[in-house]
């Protein structure tokens, strides 16, 4: 472990910025979300959870695969350095893992290497993640649901405490761990700082909402798939497609082309299950035209499907759907609803 | 960017045929621009076709890997892509990603007498299956075709459907909705026409048509005495991406693009939005 004095961190994000394109919460409008930074003074350390997820910075809600004209396909090229996330809590970091269980690998089938995504894996692969620790969790936080908790590391490079006075880093991974030996400025820690980080973490579990536990959901949701369950939850949802849009592990996404004059680009935008187009086939056939169907593919891709395949739930319990609902429909009503049924 | 499952390959129109009086229905034969983009597929396997600056959309290989050189799509006329499509001539270039999902399972059908059994346009996937067969005939059982439109019209590959009625090694079952004048073929539903021919349970079925013509020949299939390991149907969703991400052809925890499209009955009783 070693400690950088929050008034020298503008030298070690210069520092970071040397070799990597930092990333960190900005004000963006009204909204936060991760942005490039220029500087430390372009970093909003009030921000808990950004509005939009840092998904956004590996998988772009607009990303052009290829431009297209008469002299044939082009895919752009990227000339930045690798991307370092600074303040990025600990939920949003493992939901990177999970999306890159779907974009980075070909884990259902091996054999398929170009089910590799490209896009993701230039970006996300040598990405150096600085997770920090979440001193006072939101009334919306429940990552100790699934797994998670304010001061977990999992899936972090370096694991950051702010402190009062200082930023105490702690390598994680090699690439973690090698990054910080290179930075020769900051001080060791000692007891002191042990003691405070314990007494955080402590003060920071002390703000979470009793826990649930969630692993009997997967085999309740398998059960009640055809029961009246889903017309109740589903009752007051509007399909506004809010909740996945801020979601850090929703992934959907549809591909369309823009130009004219035989000039364009094709393009992947973000989507989401909740809308009727999402399924609606040519023909006019739709599988999940129906509202509940929406709502009910959405928690079961959530609580059942993922885990199926991947053995994890694709949820960190980040609480942005929670937040930006506007018919409150709290996800977390939600999963106690069904294992109560 | 080598190994970009998202960068479509040029082929080229080589022939255009409408299927139908009504021109909703086109074959499109393609050949291969490149030497190095020519791929090896088998029958089930399906495409996106592209229409730059317009989108794609997924169609199921209508060729037989033994038609060598040239990609078969059928195409009805039904959306914006679809449209563009209709309006392709010889000579122009279109873009190919694929060949993508799974495919009919013809090594455990080696040996085993099959029933394939299509409706409408769905048809294509089980053309490249039938024309494969046939050029291994050797290596399978009886062979018999159940296929149904509404109208006879709608019927595709009919100068083919008139040389296999020929054939003294296959069966041939062809079937329409409601009388025409001048059809001396079956009339009715495939679910009620399968019921009637009866074939064999201990054949293989092979089921490709639209999503209410399967589920309804399913069941028939299983009061005849089907196993659910030996019915296999090729499902349809809409796709974007094709390689399992975009999550719009989800089926439980299946992706029709990558785990599918073809499944057997066995994997699809476990999965509850299937159809």
């Amino acid at each position: 472990m070693l400690k950088i004095k929050k008034t020298k961190l503008n030298e070690f994000i210069d520092f970071l910025m040397k070799e990597y394109s930092v990333y960190a919460p900005v004000e963006h409008g009204k909204k936060t979300t991760f942005g490039k930074i220029e500087s430390v003074f372009d970093i909003d350390h009030s921000i808990y959870n950004t509005t939009k997820s840092p998904k956004e910075v590996f998988f772009p809600q607009a990303e052009v695969l290829f431009k297209y004209s008469k002299d044939g396909l082009k895919v752009p090229e990227r000339n930045e350095k690798p991307f370092a996330l600074w303040g990025i809590r600990n939920c949003d970091t493992r939901s990177l893992k999970m999306l890159d269980s779907v974009f980075g690998d070909a884990h259902q089938h091996p054999e398929k290497d170009y089910f590799k995504d490209p896009y993701w894996k230039q970006k996300y692969d040598n990405c150096l993640v600085f997770n920090l620790a979440c001193n006072e969790p939101l009334s919306t936080c429940f990552c100790h649901w699934f797994d998670g908790g304010p001061f977990d590391k999992v899936g972090s490079d370096v694991f950051v405490v702010e402190t009062d006075n200082d930023y105490i880093m702690e390598g994680v991974s090699d690439k973690g761990k090698k990054f910080l030996e290179t930075y020769d400025k900051a001080e060791k820690t000692d007891a002191k700082d042990t003691e405070k980080i314990e007494k955080l973490k402590t003060t920071a579990d002390s703000y979470l909402a009793e826990k649930v536990d969630t692993k009997p959901v997967h085999d309740k949701l398998a059960k009640v798939w055809d029961e009246p369950i889903w017309d109740e939850i589903s009752a007051k949802c509007i399909n506004c497609g809010a909740c996945t849009f801020v979601c850090p592990t929703c992934h959907c996404f549809d591909m369309d082309d823009e130009g004219k004059d035989g000039k364009g680009s094709r393009v992947r935008l973000w989507d989401s299950c909740m809308f009727q187009l999402f399924t609606k086939e040519a023909s006019g056939h739709n599988p999940r035209g129906v509202a509940v169907q929406r709502v009910r593919q959405r928690i079961m891709h959530k609580y059942n499907y993922f885990k199926d395949n991947y053995e994890v739930d694709l949820c960190t319990g980040c609480g942005r759907c929670v937040t930006v609902c506007p018919v409150n429909l709290d996800i977390r009503e939600v999963i106690k609803k069904v294992l109560e049924y | 960017m080598c190994n970009n499952a998202y960068i479509p390959i040029p082929m080229k129109v080589e022939k255009v045929l409408s299927e139908n009086p009504d021109g909703s229905l086109r074959t499109f034969d393609l050949s291969f621009v490149n030497e190095e983009d020519k791929f090896d597929y088998m029958p089930g396997q399906f495409c996106e076709f592209s229409i730059l600056g317009k989108g794609e959309s997924p169609f199921g290989i209508a060729s037989s890997p033994t038609e060598e050189g040239i990609l078969k799509f059928t195409v009805n006329r039904t959306g914006s892509v679809t449209n563009e499509i209709h309006y392709l001539n010889v000579g122009d270039i279109v873009g190919i990603r694929g060949p993508l999902g799974n495919w009919y399972p013809l090594e455990k059908l080696k040996g085993k007498d099959v029933v394939i059994i299509g409706g409408g346009f769905a048809f294509t996937t089980l053309r490249s299956m039938l024309i494969y067969m046939l050029e291994h005939r050797e290596d399978y059982g009886a062979i018999t075709v159940i296929y149904g439109a509404r109208n006879p019209d709608l019927l595709i590959y009919k100068d083919e459907l008139a040389e296999w009625d020929k054939r003294d090694d296959l069966t041939l079952h062809l079937t329409i909705d409601t009388p025409v004048e001048g059809w001396n073929k079956h009339c009715g539903f495939v679910p009620t026409i399968t019921e009637q021919v009866a074939p064999d349970p201990s054949a293989w079925a092979i089921v490709c048509g639209p999503p209410i013509m399967i589920k309804f020949t399913l069941p028939v299939l299983k009061k005849l005495g089907f196993d659910d390991k030996r019915i296999y149907t090729s499902l349809e969703r809409r796709m974007k991406c094709g390689i399992g991400k975009c999550g719009r052809c989800g089926i439980g925890s299946k992706y029709v693009c990558i785990d599918g499209p073809v499944f057997s009955f066995e994997e699809l009783k476990s999965i509850p939005d299937a159809f």
